[in-house]
């Protein structure tokens, strides 16, 4: 019956349980897999939609893969209801990496989103977009970043601050400078949750761009209280970086006023560290700073430790100051006084990691007098949680070794509790034994008492080390440290069988160890000391104390009046007991005896003697090698000892001699001050992780060197000096691109329209004209040019646009009766001004004298479709001829034989087999001041990624990066307008993007105040543009007639093209808004089968549409 | 020429580092070597160009160990492998390794705080601040524990939506994005009775709101815009937690108050308060809720604040070296052959003017004891099988003093006792702060209507450690 009852409580108690998990997500996460996941997703009831994401989730949250349910899940990206979008969301970054042509699927749905009203639908898109991580929509996602970065909602800005690092981490090396403007803007957000997020994005892509910090430095500092406590964390860093980078560290600080001292101004800093001195109680100078330590320290901050230490070996240079010129003073310099005076306050902060990074701050930059206001602050972060007491503790310690006069007056803070963690406690007992002074001391050595009896037995044994320490550093205390060790030792060996009990061993071992450690700095005072040890050899029983012991017989042999008269009946015991060690203490027993033999008095010498041959017979029998070794080694060693009669006894031949003189090495010497090797003089930045793991954290950087970062002045001259650098180059490529068209010529092709694919007399004559500021574009309906120009279009430029010139003029188009009121122009010799950019691939600065440019070419490639004719510019500008330059794959060098076989054979058969670099030949000597040019014929991988190449020249190698340029993966479709109109029209939707950008070029253009038509010049001028920075077609030009002249909006140009590796055409319109005079706002339009790369080429052409005005002339 | 055959020099760069700090340096100097080459193969400036992410993923793990959840913060993800070697570990090194905040494992920086069992295991592989990575932990144990009313096992994995998305919306590639407990409350709502019977019934009930809070743009995040009460409510409590440590002489070696000023406000519209104290010069040092301003503190040491909604912590400060304790506690110990008798005897000291309540003693005894038989004229006396023991005297009678006496039995072959256990204390008293902490006033800027102003205080034991 009892049974009952108690089952029916038990399946109660059941019931409550379940009652209790009724309605939480309890039975999602035990049984995910319960019911079939796939319909759910597809139902139309958003509960059912949302079950099902849920039990994904609870299957990732286990560790299940279930990115199979991908394309599924990314539909419902569209739901309206915000709980499936945040699950959708939070499974699509789990696996968007591994299901990328998926995942672009939901790119739409994300643009759609990013334009919506409710702040927080753009922000979740704008974050899961980046965070995305995929190459091909990082364009998309920049876009969507910059355009979050301007929005008017803060949370939407402050996550768009968030995902510049998604975007920088992608490593897009053209977005670079887009991304750091996107920081600099976000930096000066009047927001202070902005500013924080910016700053970590700072903190993690450009940490030293300081540039983006000098704009903002006051403001920054003023806004410092009010950010976020996450965000203060790395603006705190950034800031300080900042200013030791502009004006070096502060002369009045702890890291300065002490290296200084030895130099200079002597007197006047003495006086500072001892009034410092003076109101902590007590302590002498010693105590205070350690000049060495701090000296050390201020050094590992700046040039890291690994350098510094390695550094210091050669001896000269560590004590070399810092250049007085690269350090500040407070009372003169604005910058610091801020940076000090906006983070003390933040010492306050209830986040412990702001106060560190604070105190951080203080403590390198902060005036002397100043540092001890971080005291208080960063004792109080010891009453935090028991995780970051550590971390903190670890922070002080460094503090305190090398100020420990900082710390000193609060010893108490520094007490065990019971509840702390092993390592705070012996963090703890490092700082009680760093910071006690003569007045303090008297009560730490009363709290070591207790806690020598705590039941943690590592810990007391820590305890007694601690002591030892204390003793050696303060002279007055030794006498009493030593009768407490001692009774310790005694009460030991009291306790007897002790050394079976855990830990008590370790106990005894560090008691001993500690009062040699005392004995050492004044051995002759304690000579009653080392005889009572010896005396208590017999009782202690733990093989590490005795041979510690032991071997002090052999150091103290000679010591005082009484030690040598123990020394006989000491070893006798020693040989008696022999047997019976451990090894360690057998090896000491033997040592020790050779040291008692050698510095025996003549009385005891043979029966010393005896006892010696007595050991080294038992030991050549021992079971231990290392015993047996080292019995070997004494006995011939001490062989002429052996064989003497009297201790002094000289041996006659020289060769003993030598004997003599390695056994008085060995074994004869006095025993020096043992000073504790510096194992831990690494020093990190405090607050940093590298500081705590006691190596460099990948990723981890010491300060800036200090003045690194030049002043404005500097800055601006040197931009000024860039500029002109920038010019002088410009006009050295220009020329070097004429040279490529004179020589070159003979290679192109005139098949292929736009571009510079002239024969070169046409160029020179084309050029000619262009000198005359003849009329570049023409209105058709002047028909003697048309007919002029006729001729060459036929050929080369396809730009008569309409075929019935007469009608042009009635502005009258066929296909699009609403766009009637177009004239149709045509554009003259424009080919010849095109000038492909040429970019760097080696700078000569890099290349010893070896200058390389590349231009891309509009020329299709005999090889394959996929690739792209680059034409390669090698230029010496060095004194000496440079041989053998060659360029060649990286990869294709691993497989050398397998390119040379698909070169000849199946070009077209399989792309895969390709390779990726058509070789070039070989330059065997390339003279000084001589250019050679070379076609070679490149597949890009991916049409956004670098290819990595390698130049080999006078047998070195350097890796380079050749850069894909979009608008050279495509190449020109010749096609009509009505062809251009229909194919648009068949491109609707979502293969159709626009993008809008600014144009500024006609502005600058000298010729629009030659009285010239404005319309035309713009034309000319854009298309220009376009056309000298990708490989396209020129369809037509449609201009607006019937607006003022002013107005330029309606022009509409048209480009037509096919993308290289594939064959799809790709359409071009670009349309016109805006004032003739005025920087116009051009929308790009892209229509292409292929969306992923239309839209990489729509930001392509987006870019160099803004890009400064260079290539005309 | 150093001494070689000194076996000290030799043992002491082995054995006498005392610290962890070197200990740990030597000992984790094997997985450093694994960790560094790694680094070492890139170049600077690769380095400088991929250093986005701070954390990489979070991991929850229940008390045995099982991975509950796993939240990769960045692109770069963590395999939860990671998790089994961090098991293994703290395992075989026991609660060494448990204690140790900061871990480098052969491939990544953990970071871990256990709170009430889940372990919470942060990854990163590069430099960042520690402590923010410790601090943002803790932040994410006290949001998820303030959600779902505690923390186990069950109410992680019964929860583990609520977890995801609260995650989602604390981190976003690793860096911290919304913390403020007030906002996160509004962007996604705590599980509650209704929700949960609105579920069952419907099957419907989304807890992701779909507008964002007003605070999460605002100059002062930690307050939702415009909280409408009918009443005006505002409740200032001192917090006190008293550590002391009483050593083996009976001395008072440390003694100091640990206090918090707690304020429940339920406060319409856009409140500025100004909390003064009496005496602010008793503090030693304090910290402040971010809604404090500076300047005012600087100047003349009042708070001027606008509140957040609800509770929160305004600040926290220490008053050190007071004299004494309202409790005091006399062990005596004697030993010999085999077994020990101590007795405890536990009485007010000093009469705070207010009763001590729930006195408690607890003790650990010492590893060498087999046995033991305790008992007390007052209270309830348990000891547990870890030989934790405690002793829950409650108030104080009037009539006598407990006591709390019995034998130890050492193990065979041990004399006498040799290490001796920590008493730690526990006590309460209402309506007093022992630090002597007096608030003057609290004034409103604007006072609102139907205003109700509460003062209370409180003091409990904190690390309040009685040694033998």
């Amino acid at each position: 019956m009892f049974n009952q009852f108690g089952s029916t409580a038990e399946t109660l108690s059941k019931a409550s349980a379940v009652v209790l998990r009724i309605g939480t997500d309890a039975h999602l996460y035990d049984d995910p897999e319960d019911v079939n996941i796939a319909p759910l997703l597809d139902s139309k009831f958003e509960s059912e939609k949302c079950e099902a994401l849920k039990r994904l989730l609870a299957l990732i949250a286990q560790g299940f893969d279930v990115s199979n349910f991908f394309p599924q899940v990314v539909k419902n990206v569209a739901s309206q209801s915000s709980e499936v979008k945040k699950l959708v969301y939070l499974y699509l970054l789990q696996y968007a990496e591994k299901r990328p042509n998926e995942a672009l699927l939901s790119i739409n749905y994300f643009q759609k989103d990013l334009g919506d009203p409710n702040p927080l639908v753009r922000a979740w898109a704008l974050r899961t977009m980046a965070g995305i991580r995929l190459h091909d929509i990082a364009p998309l996602a920049l876009a969507a970043v910059s355009k979050g970065a301007r929005d008017p909602a803060v949370y939407v800005r402050k996550c768009a601050a968030n995902a510049l690092p998604k975007l920088h981490d992608l490593r897009l090396e053209e977005h670079a400078p887009a991304i750091e403007e996107l920081v600099g803007m976000l930096l000066n957000d009047h927001s202070p949750g902005v500013v924080g997020a910016a700053a970590a994005a700072f903190t993690s892509i450009c940490p030293n761009n300081f540039k983006l910090i000098r704009k903002n430095y006051k403001k920054l500092c003023q806004i410092l209280p009010d950010v976020e406590e996450w965000g203060q964390i790395l603006l705190i860093g950034t800031l300080l970086r900042y200013v030791v980078a502009r004006h070096g560290l502060v002369r009045e600080s702890l890291m300065l006023s002490l290296n200084g001292m030895d130099t200079n101004g002597f007197c006047e800093k003495d006086d500072l560290v001892r009034d410092l001195t003076l109101d902590k109680e007590d302590g002498g100078k010693s105590d205070s700073f350690d000049v060495n330590l701090v000296n050390a320290v201020s050094k590992c901050y700046i040039e890291g430790p690994d350098e510094y230490l390695s550094r210091s070996s050669c001896p000269d240079t560590v004590t070399s100051g810092f250049d007085s010129k690269e350090t500040t003073s407070i009372a003169h310099n604005e910058d610091v006084k801020i940076l000090l005076q906006c983070t003390s306050p933040l010492l306050w902060s209830n986040n412990s990691a702001v106060v560190l990074a604070a105190a951080g701050v203080q403590w390198i930059m902060a005036p002397l007098e100043d540092v001890k206001k971080i005291v208080k602050p960063l004792l109080f972060l010891l009453r935090s949680s028991s995780a970051s007491k550590y971390v903190v503790l670890c922070n002080i310690l460094v503090f305190a070794k090398a100020a420990p006069s900082l710390f000193a007056p609060h010893f108490e803070n520094f007490f065990i509790c019971s509840s702390d963690a092993y390592q705070v406690k012996a963090h703890k007992l490092e700082m009680l034994s760093l910071i006690a002074t003569a007045s303090s001391i008297s009560s730490i050595l009363r709290e070591f008492e207790d806690y020598i009896k705590d039941p943690d037995r590592r810990f007391a044994a820590d305890t007694i080390a601690a002591i030892g320490l204390c003793a050696k550093r303060l002279p007055t205390i030794p006498t009493t440290c030593l009768d407490g060790l001692l009774a310790l030792v005694r009460q030991e060996n009291f306790a007897g069988n002790l050394e079976f009990v855990d830990g008590e061993a370790g106990v005894l071992v560090q008691a001993v160890m500690s009062i040699q450690t005392i004995i050492e700095r004044d051995p002759h005072s304690h000579e009653k000391v080392i005889i009572q040890l010896f005396r208590s050899l017999d009782s202690i029983k733990v093989a590490a104390a005795r041979a510690t012991i032991i071997w002090m017989v052999g150091v103290y042999c000679s010591l005082g009046p009484i030690i040598p008269r123990m020394l006989t009946t000491l070893t006798k015991y020693l040989a008696w007991s022999f047997k019976s060690e451990a090894p360690e203490t057998k090896l000491q027993i033997l040592n020790t005896t050779a040291k008692v033999l050698l510095s025996a008095e003549v009385d005891d010498f043979q029966i010393l003697k005896r006892i010696m041959v007595y050991m080294l017979e038992l030991g050549e029998c021992d079971l231990s090698y290392d015993i047996r070794d080292r019995t070997r080694l004494l006995k011939k060693l001490l062989s002429y000892k052996l064989a003497s009669h009297e201790p002094a006894e000289d041996s006659v031949a020289s060769q003993e001699n030598i004997a003599v003189h390695v056994v008085e090495h060995i074994f004869g010497k006095k025993l020096k001050p043992f000073t504790p090797l510096a194992l831990n003089n690494k020093f990190f930045l405090p607050g940093s992780l590298s500081h705590i793991v006691l190596h460099a954290a990948p990723g981890y950087e010491p300060l800036p060197k200090p003045c690194s970062f030049v002043f404005e002045e500097h800055d601006q001259l040197l931009n000024l000096n860039r500029q002109r650098e920038a010019g002088a180059e410009l006009d050295g490529s220009q020329e070097s691109s004429e040279t490529v068209d004179e020589d070159g010529s003979s290679d192109y092709d005139s098949e292929s329209s736009v571009g510079s694919e002239f024969s070169s007399d046409e160029m020179m004559v084309s050029n000619d004209a262009s000198d005359q500021a003849a009329p570049l574009i023409q209105i058709s309906e002047t028909s003697v040019s048309a007919d002029q120009e006729e001729l060459r279009s036929k050929r080369a430029l396809d730009l008569w646009l309409d075929d019935q010139p007469s009608t042009a003029n009635q502005t009258r188009s066929a296909s699009n009766s609403n766009q009637s009121s177009y004239a149709k122009i045509s554009i003259g010799d424009i080919g010849s001004r095109v000038k492909p950019k040429s970019y760097s691939l080696l700078d000569p600065g890099n290349g010893s004298g070896l200058k390389v440019d590349y231009t891309f070419l509009s020329e299709v490639s005999t090889v394959s479709p996929l690739h792209v004719c680059v034409e390669v510019l090698f230029e010496n500008s060095s004194g000496e001829p440079i041989l053998d330059v060659k360029l060649e794959d990286e990869e294709s060098m691993k497989v050398a034989d397998s390119s040379e076989q698909t070169l000849v054979g199946n070009a077209n058969a399989s792309y895969n087999n390709v390779p990726t670099l058509v070789p070039v030949e070989e330059i065997s000597c390339l003279e000084a001041r001589q250019s050679v040019k070379r076609l070679i014929q490149v597949r890009f991988h991916h049409h956004l990624l670098p290819m990595r190449l390698s130049l080999h020249y006078n047998g070195k190698k350097v890796p380079v990066k050749l850069r894909p340029d979009l608008g050279y993966l495509v190449k020109p479709f010749s096609m009509s307008i009505e062809e251009y109109l229909a194919t648009e029209s068949r491109l609707p939707g979502m293969f159709e993007y626009s993008r809008r950008c600014t144009f500024d070029d006609h502005v600058k253009d000298s010729r629009m105040e030659n009285g010239k038509d404005k319309f035309l010049s713009i034309c000319e001028c854009i298309t220009l543009k376009v056309l000298s920075n990708s490989n396209l077609h020129l369809v037509s030009v449609d201009l607006p007639v019937a607006n003022t002249l002013e107005d330029a909006t309606g022009l509409r140009i048209r480009f037509s093209s096919k993308i290289l590796s594939s064959e799809i055409p790709l359409l071009i319109t670009i349309t016109v808004e805006g004032k003739c005079t005025e920087v116009l706002n051009l929308i790009v339009k892209i229509n292409c089968e292929e969306t992923v790369f239309g839209l990489n080429l729509l930001n392509r052409i987006a870019n160099f549409m803004v890009e400064p005005f260079s290539l005309t002339n | 020429m150093p001494d070689i055959t000194n076996p000290i020099v030799n043992s002491e760069i082995k054995k006498l580092p005392l610290t962890w700090l070197e200990y740990s340096s030597s000992k984790l100097n094997l997985k450093h070597e694994q960790v560094k080459p790694k680094s070492r193969t890139r170049t600077q400036s690769q380095i400088c160009a991929s250093l986005p992410e701070m954390l990489q993923c979070i991991f929850l793990l229940s008390d045995s160990g099982e991975v509950m959840l796993e939240k990769q913060l960045t692109g770069h993800r963590v395999d939860r492998s990671i998790c089994a070697w961090f098991w293994d570990q703290s395992i075989s090194q026991g609660e060494t390794f448990k204690s140790l905040s900061v871990i480098a494992s052969p491939t990544h920086y953990l970071f871990q705080i256990v709170r009430d069992g889940i372990t919470f295991l942060a990854c990163s592989q590069v430099e960042m601040p520690p402590l923010m990575a410790i601090e943002f932990l803790c932040r994410v144990a006290d949001v998820l524990s303030d959600y779902l009313g505690g923390l186990n096992e069950d109410l992680i994995k019964d929860n583990f939506i609520i977890v995801y998305e609260l995650l989602d919306e604390m981190i976003d590639n690793g860096f911290p994005l919304t913390t403020e407990p007030s906002i996160l409350r509004e962007m996604i709502a705590p599980p509650n009775l209704v929700s949960k019977m609105l579920s069952v019934v419907t099957g419907n009930a989304s807890n992701v709101s779909d507008t964002l809070p007003s605070g999460a743009g605002s100059c002062v995040p930690w307050r939702p815009t415009d909280p409408k009460y009918s009443s005006n409510e505002v409740y200032v409590e001192l917090a006190e937690e008293m550590d002391a440590i009483v050593n083996r002489d009976g001395e008072l070696v440390k003694c100091e108050i640990y206090g918090e000023v707690q304020i429940n406000s339920q406060l319409s519209g856009f409140p500025d308060l100004t909390l003064s104290f009496a005496n602010p010069s008793i503090l030693e040092d304090m910290r402040f809720h971010p809604c404090v301003r500076f300047r005012p503190w600087e100047s003349h040491q009042v708070l001027s604040f606008v509140p957040p909604d609800g509770e929160f912590k305004l600040m926290s400060y220490r008053v050190k070296k007071l004299k004494n304790t309202p409790v005091y506690v006399k062990p005596q110990i004697t030993s010999d052959s085999g077994t020990c008798r101590i007795s405890v005897l536990v009485g007010i000291r000093s009469d705070p003017g207010k009763a001590i309540e729930s006195i408690t003693l607890s003790f650990q005894l010492p590893h060498c004891v087999s046995s033991a038989d305790l008992s007390s004229n007052h209270g309830t006396v348990t000891i547990l099988s870890n030989k934790t023991c405690t002793w829950t005297i409650g108030r104080i009678p009037k009539d006598k003093t407990p006591c709390l006496s019995g034998t130890l039995t050492l193990e065979t072959g041990l004399g006498r006792l040799y290490v001796f256990p920590t008493f730690k204390l526990g006590f309460k008293i209402m309506g007093i702060a022992l630090s002597g902490l007096r608030i003057e006033k609290l004034d409103f800027q604007t006072l609102p209507p139907r205003l109700y102003k509460g003062f209370r205080a409180q003091t409990r034991a904190g690390e309040f450690d009685v040694r033998l």
